[in-house]
């Protein structure tokens, strides 16, 4: 009966509660040195927040954190020495200075791959000590910066208490900011650009912005921290800056799980108080450290709050395995589409000697379903790339209802009303079925950070919207059953539909399919083609990239044969279906059989309702 | 392509009356996803089976469970009379196993020469004795003698293709897998992949074939298999396969069209 | 010219940091950042062991080469095989490194100590600068070894084959490679010449468990410029990195010399990501 309460309990009300308790502890009785170590672990939740973001979300190894809380420390206490004593006011310059050093730094994780960004964001903390030495006049060199004024809020000086308030109250403010982030539509956009760049610009996220702003964001926190610190002591050290730091908030991180967001206060909590335990874990803390990395990054995939949250979900909650099924309502209002026309015009494309594709011209209809077909070498997967922008073209334009996409970056085609799905699905993991269309909901609507990090009324007036249209896309793939499902767990079929389903709710103007039936079984098979079928009726125009003949004579308009680079017949699916050179070309029938297996399909075609 | 059992250092075996390898009851897939539920099949040394059916059926599921790629759940595979579902991958390549993967898979950044050293890895002799060995892969497909230092990448897919085969014959193979060799070939290079892989079987080495050219892979088939949704629907000797029907069952059932390219594409299941 | 020399070994080292990764990095296609915890490991038993067990020299390479062998291969088992993704190893390969660092600083405490060379500690003038024995015995030792595995690699089938590994894992298995005796040698072997090399480096470095940090970052940079995969690359790469550091020290200060190699790294990585040699691009990994 206990537990069944327990149920009903948000589960926001755990923060609430114990940042009320946090808030009260010093009038509780909490003593000095121990609500220093509460502060301590403050400072340290900020900096791992920051780490979770970028990481956790974003998956990128930014690990600049105690830079630019130096950076952050340095300002307030630069400061802080020269009269400038209000700490809202440091705060500020603080955050600003981040940001600064923040994207400076993260600029190498624009090009490059993962691991030279982390060693360059490790590379900057070797700098530290080297930096405050240059500029020794204003941070005071080796000996570190002192003489810095006890803080003031609103003209009058803080007591302890005001400044412990104002440290708690910053952690609490910027985990809730960062709550707000992650559960909106840019958490799912981190997530998405994490799992893949290539998805995050077929879904109309532009990838450059998004890294900015994960590194941005990431290093706000750690800013702040910064400024809060410098005002602990009234004095900083450089040394607090070192490695050793740096290898502290990636082990809290690790610990608290990456990807939680309160995660980054058990990871913070841990870390700081394990060294306190016993003096001679002093000496043992670094080996203590490294076990933890060393454990952690083999075994906890989402860290503590991930084991708590699956224990959670299992016992408490009693959630079983998925065993619920898809099925399109046959007599579901279909919502008209406007389908847009896709023009290729004679493309040519070479890749180093090859001519891997030969003055290809074709033409998907509005409102039609255009398949593309062709053997392995054919030159398709290199015709779809370009269409979505991935190549160049060496040659001829491909236009969408008269407008030039070719040449333009695939987040711009995709805003232009391109959608696609892939071969292999590309589904983040971690996120809801629900999550996974929202993902689509990019490019039609735009919601600012600020709005969903402040929660301002226009967030919740696109999340309206954002719910009905996911409701109804759901409802229309037949996966309503399933969206609160961990997406990435469900059968090969079901998410292929989450795919189509991510794309429809983009409100295309041409939607791609890439080999959406391979893999399938036959009753899949004909739920795809239904809904294939229905998009085409409700205005739609759907491009088929596929192999399964079969489902591409039945569904098809028009179908356009590529081979060895050259469209090598066009037409509505009986001529296909007949077509000597496409028999020939590559379902492989012998030229002495040509006329006989011909014969046999038209005979077996007229005979056969399709 | 001439004198091609001579040149694989064999000698013609007459066939012997157990299988070289027996697959029974096979159920296997990748990760969460089971694409073999039952699947039995075998091969002879000398002989050709061919595993034909529509894509998705599990055919390079079950090629990839033999070459010890993926897991098996239920079922065995044995290989000259002994179970091999707990060897390694690299372990059935030494006992004689070679598997030529779907989409041309040789090292593209290396020459041919390279590669065709890396295929005779298990033969446990230097770098330096390699050039010996080579020579007679090079007599089968004089192409790729003409393009010994050539880098793999730059070579056309046909000649990617016949690298890859001849990549797995260095290693002196008593059971050769080919996964859909003439994919994205052009229908005469196609017919002559295929009488290669025809001479090889008199050479002794059982070959498994996956096809999705049906009539190509009859043409050379000693035993047939048809695959659907992980189960086997059609299980006869290829003599038995009267054309015309099997043409028919393949254009509206396994005519399928392969379709395996690189690029943000990703490859086939 | 001095100058030079002093560059150039430096440069040794870090070349030596680079060799360690590119060698572990064909192989499994990880970056061990552990690699210059490794070496510094080894200078730890080779000071224990010439200046307090005060052994003779053989015995502590012999000891150095082989506990810092079991240690790399160790590493490998633990922290590197049964990792999935790629964030993790770095932060498997960053634990590896801190519990090393700690360790060492657990027995012989956090200040650097003394390295005794086991060779003459006079001063030699060669083309008009003044170098010591033991900064040439790290040249030397450093080109040694790249030249040696150079040959190894182009010779052998086992370098051949690490090639394959680096761009087709599961191609290689079915070419009867086993990949994962492959990676576990290449992480023991490293492990051995980063014990072999503590004697050597050990005068010039100190042994000093904080050393090892900057030093994987600055190999890091001399990987980047050779190339990932490049081992001619990753020797000039080091001695690039060594010219800057002592030039920038020389004529800016030794405040400048951590930022001029970090310049150094930002404009290689922005204007050739690949480096000088590389072999297999980054990004891909």
């Amino acid at each position: 009966m206990f537990v069944n309460q327990i149920k009903r309990v948000p589960p926001i009300a755990v923060p609430i509660i114990l940042a009320v308790i946090v808030v009260f502890l010093p009038q509780l009785g909490l003593s000095l040195p121990n609500q220093r170590q509460v502060l301590l672990i403050g400072f340290l939740t900020l900096l791992v927040s920051g780490l979770n973001l970028s990481l956790g979300y974003a998956g990128e190894l930014a690990l600049g954190q105690p830079a630019i809380y130096a950076t952050g420390a340095y300002v307030a206490g630069y400061m802080g020495v020269h009269g400038e004593t209000d700490i809202f006011l440091q705060i500020l310059a603080a955050i600003g200075a981040a940001l600064f050093v923040g994207l400076l730094t993260g600029i190498p994780g624009l090009r490059l791959g993962n691991w030279s960004l982390a060693m360059t964001s490790f590379f900057l903390v070797l700098l530290i000590p080297d930096i405050v030495q240059i500029f020794q006049n204003q941070t005071g060199g080796a000996i570190g910066l002192a003489g810095i004024m006890p803080p003031t809020a609103f003209g009058t000086q803080l007591t302890n208490y005001g400044y412990y308030l104002v440290c708690v109250l910053s952690v609490i403010v910027w985990l809730a900011f960062m709550r707000n982030l992650v559960t909106s539509r840019h958490g799912i956009a981190l997530r998405v650009l994490r799992q893949s760049p290539v998805l995050a610009s077929s879904l109309g996220i532009s990838v450059f912005r998004t890294k900015v702003t994960a590194y941005a964001l990431g290093a706000v926190p750690a800013g702040v921290a910064g400024a809060l610190f410098a005002n602990l002591d009234h004095y900083i050290a450089p040394t607090e800056f070192d490695f050793a730091l740096a290898v502290t908030i990636l082990a809290a991180s690790i610990l608290g799980g990456a990807t939680s967001v309160y995660g980054a206060i058990i990871g913070a909590v841990i870390m700081q108080l394990g060294p306190l335990e016993s003096t001679s874990f002093q000496n043992d803390a670094l080996i203590f450290y490294g076990l933890l990395l060393i454990v952690g990054g083999v075994l906890l995939a989402n860290g503590l709050t991930g084991i708590a949250t699956n224990a959670w979900s299992r016992w408490v909650l009693k959630r079983g395995p998925v065993s619920r099924s898809v099925h399109i309502s046959p007599d579901f209002q279909f919502p008209p589409m406007s389908g847009a026309s896709l023009e290729v015009h004679s493309i040519s494309k070479s890749f180093g000697g090859n001519k891997a594709l030969r003055d290809v011209s074709m033409t998907a209809e509005r409102g039609k379903v255009t398949a593309l077909i062709g053997p392995n070498g054919s030159g398709k997967t290199t015709l779809l790339n370009m269409i979505c922008g991935f190549y160049k073209t060496d040659a001829g334009s491909i236009t969408i209802d008269g407008h030039q996409i070719d040449g333009r970056r695939p987040s711009e085609i995709a805003r232009q009303g391109l959608a696609r799905t892939f071969q292999m699905p590309m589904i983040p993991a971690g996120i809801t079925v629900s999550d996974v269309v929202l993902s689509g909901r990019y490019t039609p609507e735009r919601l600012s950070i600020g709005s969903a990090v402040l929660r301002l009324p226009k967030y919740w007036r696109v999340h309206r919207h954002d719910r009905e249209r996911i409701d109804d896309i759901l409802e229309i793939v037949g996966l309503t059953d399933l969206k609160d499902e961990e997406a990435v767990k469900l059968s090969l079929g079901t998410r292929r539909l989450l795919e189509i389903a991510r794309a429809l709710v983009s409100e295309p103007r041409v939607i791609l399919l890439d080999e959406s039936a391979s893999g399938l079984d036959e009753d899949e098979v004909a739920r795809l083609a239904l809904l294939i079928s229905r998009i085409r009726d409700a205005g739609g125009s759907v491009i088929l990239v596929e192999h399964n003949f079969r489902l591409v004579l039945s569904l098809a308009d028009t179908i356009h044969v590529l081979a060895q680079g050259e469209i090598i017949a066009s037409g509505a699916p009986a001529e296909i279906e007949i077509n000597p050179r496409v028999l020939k070309e590559y379902l492989g029938v012998k030229e002495k059989d040509i006329e006989e297996a011909a014969a046999i399909i038209e005979a077996d075609t007229t005979g056969q309702q399709r | 392509m001439s004198d091609t059992a001579a040149n694989l250092g064999m000698e013609p075996i007459v066939d012997p009356p157990a299988p070289l390898l027996e697959v029974k009851n096979l159920a296997t897939g990748y990760g969460d996803i089971r694409a073999v539920w039952d699947v039995s099949l075998s091969v002879h040394a000398g002989k050709l089976t061919a595993v034909l059916g529509r894509n998705g059926a599990g055919k390079t599921t079950t090629l990839r469970a033999i070459a010890g790629l993926n897991k098996v759940s239920a079922g065995s595979i044995n290989y000259q009379g002994k179970d091999i579902s707990g060897l390694q991958p690299h372990r059935r390549v030494t006992n004689g196993i070679a598997f030529v993967q779907d989409g041309k898979r040789v090292f593209h950044r290396l020459t041919v020469q390279d590669n065709l050293f890396l295929g005779g890895y298990t033969l446990g002799i230097g770098r330096r004795k390699m050039p010996k060995e080579v020579a007679r892969i090079f007599e089968i497909f004089p192409v790729l003698g003409e393009r010994a230092k050539v880098v793999a990448g730059q070579m056309s897919g046909g000649q990617q293709q016949m690298l890859a085969i001849g990549q797995a014959l260095m290693a002196k193979p008593a059971l050769l897998m080919l996964d859909e060799p003439s994919g994205g070939l052009a229908p005469s290079i196609v017919g002559e992949v295929m009488e290669t892989v025809a001479t090889l079987k008199t050479a002794g080495i059982g070959v498994l074939l996956v096809e999705q050219q049906v009539e190509a892979a009859i043409d050379v088939a000693d035993h047939v298999v048809v695959l659907d949704i992980g189960r086997v629907i059609l299980d006869s000797p290829a003599s038995e396969i009267v054309d015309l029907d099997v043409l028919k069952e393949a254009y509206f059932g396994s005519a399928t069209l392969e379709g395996e390219e690189p690029g943000p594409g990703g490859d086939a299941s | 010219m001095t100058l030079i020399w002093s560059a150039l070994t430096i440069g040794a080292v870090y070349a030596l940091v680079a060799t360690g990764y590119n060698i572990v990095f064909t192989a499994s296609g990880a970056f061990n950042f552990a690699h210059a915890s490794l070496m510094m490991l080894g200078v730890f038993i080779a000071y224990w062991g010439l200046n307090v067990a005060k052994l003779p020299v053989i015995v502590v390479f012999l000891i150095a080469g082989g506990i810092v062998f079991i240690v790399g291969a160790l590493e490998e088992r633990v922290a590197i095989r049964p990792v999935r993704n790629p964030e993790a190893l770095l932060v498997t390969t960053v634990g590896v490194a801190t519990l090393i660092d700690g360790a060492t600083q657990r027995i012989w405490g956090p200040s650097p100590l003394e390295v005794p060379f086991f060779g003459s500690n006079q001063v030699v003038t060669i083309f008009g600068g003044r170098v010591l024995p033991d900064e040439l015995w790290i040249l030397g030792f450093t080109i040694v070894v790249v030249g040696v595995l150079m040959l190894l690699s182009r010779r052998t089938m086992v370098g051949l084959a690490m090639l394959a590994i680096a761009e087709n894992r599961e191609a290689a298995q079915l070419r009867g490679i086993n990949v994962r005796r492959i990676a576990w040698g290449a992480f023991a072997f490293s492990g051995l010449l980063a014990g072999l090399a503590g004697p050597i480096i050990g005068p010039q470095t100190f042994a000093s468990a904080t050393l090892a940090s900057s030093i994987a970052l600055y190999g890091f940079v001399a990987l980047a410029i050779g190339g990932f995969g490049s081992l001619p690359g990753g020797l000039i790469g080091g001695f690039v990195v060594g010219l800057a550091q002592e030039y920038a020290a020389r004529y800016w200060g030794s405040t400048y010399s951590d930022i001029a190699v970090f310049a150094l790294l930002l404009i290689v990585l922005l204007l050739k990501p690949n480096g000088l040699f590389g072999r297999i691009n980054e990004r891909a990994v």
